[in-house]
């Protein structure tokens, strides 16, 4: 056999981003990161809201929301971020996840201070209709259709966070149910806005072909004359009490093709310090195809049609999953008795140096293929700050990774993947 | 609201080719933004195309199989190694071609790309694993089928192609993978492998001379086989015809929508006004989603694509609904097609929409892999790389009257429309001038079959 050479992941790092972070006196804060090849620039601004902080009966809200942000203000008619991105060659979207909400659009660079300007419009002044409030409300009923209700295992993802949060709001996940999408009124958006779109509830990232001192100038004329409300902004307090028994449910669907089981465990929030650990137990688990789950469940044994696991690192305390679809034909005790296997080899065994240095090679690569695209840069300044409360941690993530022992990984293993921290779905069909 | 400034302007790298000595067409170019570097064999005479009706699955088995283990390691060292390095290294087949490919970072590269060879020349094709590779390839059709979205897809190529080549699924049939086996695969690997008929991509963090001593260096000793190349099946593609095909399926969630034609060649003259045609449709402000979700709240989201290839491809429109408006989006959909001939964009309209596809265009090509993805479809397709330097002149010299004519040529008159969902809920409601609807229930559905069996 041909022998190749080994690869320290220290050897990938790449050079630093560098970023300037500045914050308006009206408290909107600005990451501005130049990077001049691609005559191109990503936008994003993300506020500190998502569904958790759903209003009271109305889960699905933040979601909705971020559908209505796109149906026009005072001085500009609905869809007029598609006329400022799309007509030009660009593109914007958003997505809303348990913790924040991220409007985003990628253009050419000379239209970075129009798309600046109708992002501070839509934070200012959102101006919603009776009509159009109606028509996107069945567009998102629509989204929980494809994404929930067609998709055969869609629904699975929602009973996970309803099941493993007793009382933390996270259990009502992030789309809603159409009960209480349809209960929505026109004045929860108002409200809504004016609770949570605020300049100090937004983080503005712009990465790409921009001349820092022009940007921050435009950033203060448009976003600058928004004031920001002195009442303060409602953030959820709830704290899940730990789990102390395991908890099994069984669903059935008529849409399951296959059997399938997820175990969540809970897990710390994402700036605690075990979080690096646990990205480095989810790559031990299922990344890439040397990894344990796809060797021993459908490799070795043909058990399983997919085998996954996940530390879903969140602003609160998040879940680790761990899902086996089975393969056709196969039981699922038998695939969860595979799984049992190599979730007790990782609570009871450290990962040898080879296996760590296997993972931190692939944790550095996948860092390099993060810095790609201008969005890929945004966003992961976005995450790190809000999710993990400081931007210049983007710079720190290969070390942090790279500094994580055996014995850690061992250690949060055995200290969160114990069977009474964990909620058991079965997910059969009917 | 603030005026753009002037624009400036984007570059694509430049591609340079050659020859090896054993007839290897290698394609190099140099983009050095971030240490990364990938390649890409294409594997001209490889796909799902070239294998028999009886055989479908053939070649997807086959690219599946390469990275199961080889002369010198087994299906868990390849993926052990091949993680060490921190690369990808994948194949996977289309109906025009199968492509393994490999990417890694600057120091990891040549390894990565000395793995690459490994699979392409010396996949081991055990037994084992070609028993374990088919029987997880059948089973996970089992999951393809249960979104209607992907069945309908499926569906849809069969339809219009029937018995033709890209009539059958590329996966193949739980009815086909069962025949296939190890000889086969072999048979089919040493035909279509072969460094006469493959060209490789290779470009990033590299300069186009270290990518062509790389490329020597790795793959320069691969020989051609005696044997001759695989060849696709002559096959008609039957002319279009309206017809209505629904797959009764009461338990999906929702009502799969796709409505086509088959359309042009990858190297039609038409090609660009094809995509400008399509772009009209397609997109968060193309007129499919405009009509089905910005004004009518039917669905999440509606789109269409032109599939141009090798031989003519499969043009669609596609959305997802509840049961009880699929006949209402079904008309909705076929009335924004005909759109294009009946209310045609003018040439305003299409300044916005053509902007739209020079834009995507110009962020496909951001990444290492957008740039290799981008020269693989023009060798593929004979499409001089140039090509490439000239993609946003040629979308903007298609004006209106080009778009129409498309339209009116290509897509509308004789579309044919798949549904998959519960068929009492719609079947009704269509509109009967569309023609008889044939029926299927879920369980006589027979992928395998040009006519779909029952």
């Amino acid at each position: 056999m041909t022998a190749l050479p080994t690869i320290s992941p220290a050897s990938l790092a790449v050079s630093p981003l560098r970023f300037v972070d500045r914050t308006l006196p009206n408290g909107l804060r600005a990451l501005l990161v130049p990077d001049r090849r691609v005559p191109a620039v990503a936008i994003n601004v993300a506020y500190r809201v998502g569904g958790k902080d759903d209003p009271l009966g109305r889960s699905g809200f933040a979601h909705l929301f971020e559908h209505l942000m796109f149906k026009g203000t005072s001085d500009t008619a609905p869809e007029t971020i598609d006329r400022l991105t799309e007509d030009v060659g660009g593109y914007n979207n958003a997505f809303t996840t348990e913790d924040i909400t991220n409007y985003y659009e990628v253009v050419p660079s000379n239209h970075l201070e129009r798309l600046l300007w109708a992002e501070a419009d839509r934070l200012g002044s959102l101006q919603v209709n009776a009509d159009n409030f109606a028509t996107e409300r069945d567009v998102v009923i629509g989204e929980y259709d494809q994404r929930i209700l067609a998709e055969p295992y869609g629904m699975l993802d929602e009973l996970v966070n309803r099941e493993s949060y007793v009382v933390h709001p996270y259990r009502r996940g992030v789309i809603g149910s159409p009960d209480e999408l349809n209960a929505a009124a026109l004045a929860d958006v108002v409200a809504f806005h004016a609770t949570y779109y605020r300049p100090d509830n937004a983080l503005l990232a712009v990465a790409g072909d921009l001349d820092i001192e022009e940007t921050w100038r435009w950033i203060e004329r448009w976003f600058g004359p928004i004031a920001a409300p002195s009442t303060p902004i409602p953030r959820v307090t709830v704290v899940e009490p730990p789990q102390t028994a395991e908890r099994t449910y069984t669903y059935r669907a008529a849409n399951v093709p296959l059997p399938a089981v997820e175990e969540s465990y809970h897990i710390p929030a994402a700036a605690h310090p075990d979080a690096a650990a646990l990205d480095v137990l989810e790559a031990i688990l299922s990344a890439g195809r040397s990894s344990r789950l796809y060797q021993s469940l459908i490799y070795r044994n043909p058990l399983a049609s997919s085998a996954f696991a996940g530390a879903d690192l969140r602003e609160q305390p998040g879940l680790f999953g761990v899902r086996v679809t089975c393969a056709r034909g196969i039981a699922l005790a038998d695939a969860r008795a595979a799984l049992d296997v190599e979730l007790d080899r990782v609570r009871t065994q450290a990962p040898s140096e080879d296996e760590l240095a296997r993972i931190g090679t692939q944790i550095a690569s996948s860092l390099v293929r993060q810095r790609q695209t201008n969005s890929g840069v945004a966003l992961a300044l976005i995450r790190a700050t809000l999710e993990r409360g400081d931007p210049t941690l983007v710079n720190r993530d290969l070390d942090r990774y790279l500094a994580v022992t055996a014995d850690d990984v061992l250690r949060v293993a055995r200290t969160y993947l114990r069977p009474e921290n964990r909620t058991v779905i079965e997910y059969l069909p009917a | 609201m603030p005026s753009a400034g002037p624009p400036r302007e984007g570059t694509i790298p430049d591609a340079v080719e050659r020859t090896l000595d054993n007839g290897l067409r290698v394609v190099a170019f140099e983009q050095r933004n971030l240490p990364l570097i990938a390649a890409q064999l294409v594997v001209r005479c490889g796909g799902a195309a070239s294998e028999g009706e009886s055989e479908a699955g053939l070649a997807a088995l086959t690219a599946a199989l390469l990275t199961q283990g080889t002369s010198e390691r087994g299906a868990t060292e390849l993926a052990a190694a091949a993680d060490a390095l921190g690369a990808r290294l994948d194949a996977s087949s289309g109906y025009d071609a199968s492509v393994a490919s490999c990417s890694a970072t600057t120091p990891a590269f040549p390894s990565a790309l000395a793995l690459l060879d490994e699979i392409v020349r010396n996949p081991a094709f055990a037994d084992r694993e070609v028993e374990r590779v088919r029987t997880k390839s059948i089973s996970d059709l089992t999951l393809t089928y249960a979104n209607p979205s992907s069945l309908a897809r499926l569906v849809a190529q069969r339809v219009a192609y029937a018995g033709a080549p890209y009539g059958h699924p590329v996966a193949g049939t739980a009815q086909t993978l069962a025949t296939l086996t190890g000889e086969r695969v072999r048979w089919f690997h040493e035909r279509a492998y072969r460094p006469d008929d493959a060209v490789l991509i290779l470009g990033g963090d590299v300069s186009v001379e270290d990518a062509f001593a790389l490329a020597q260096r790795e793959l320069g000793a691969w020989r051609a086989p005696q044997s001759p190349c695989v060849q696709p099946p002559a096959g008609g593609i039957p002319p279009p015809r309206a017809r209505v095909v629904v797959v009764d399926k009461p338990d999906a969630g929702r009502t799969a929508i796709v409505a086509g034609r088959v359309a042009i060649q990858r190297a039609s003259d038409e090609y660009y006004a094809g995509v400008v045609a399509t772009s009209v449709l397609a997109g968060y402000s193309g007129r499919l989603n405009q009509e089905i979700r910005v004004k009518r709240g039917l669905s999440y989201g509606a789109g269409a694509s032109l599939g141009a290839r090798r031989m003519p491809g499969l043009f669609s429109a596609s959305t997802l609904v509840e049961h009880t408006r699929a006949a209402e989006a079904t008309a909705v959909t076929l009335a924004a097609i005909r759109s294009l001939v009946d209310a045609p964009a003018d040439d305003a309209d299409l300044v916005t929409r053509k902007a739209t596809v020079t834009g995507g265009f110009f962020r496909s090509v951001e990444t290492v892999d957008g740039v290799a993805n981008a020269l693989a479809e023009h060798v593929l397709y004979e499409v001089p790389l140039e090509e490439l330097h000239v993609f946003a002149r040629r979308i903007e010299a298609v004006d209106a009257a080009a778009v129409r004519a498309f339209a009116q040529r290509r897509l509308v008159d004789d579309e044919f429309v798949v549904l998959i969902g519960d068929a009492d809920k719609f079947v009704a409601a269509l509109d009967p001038a569309y023609g008889p609807v044939r029926v299927i229930p879920f369980p006589a559905l027979d992928l395998g079959s040009p006519t779909l069996g029952g």
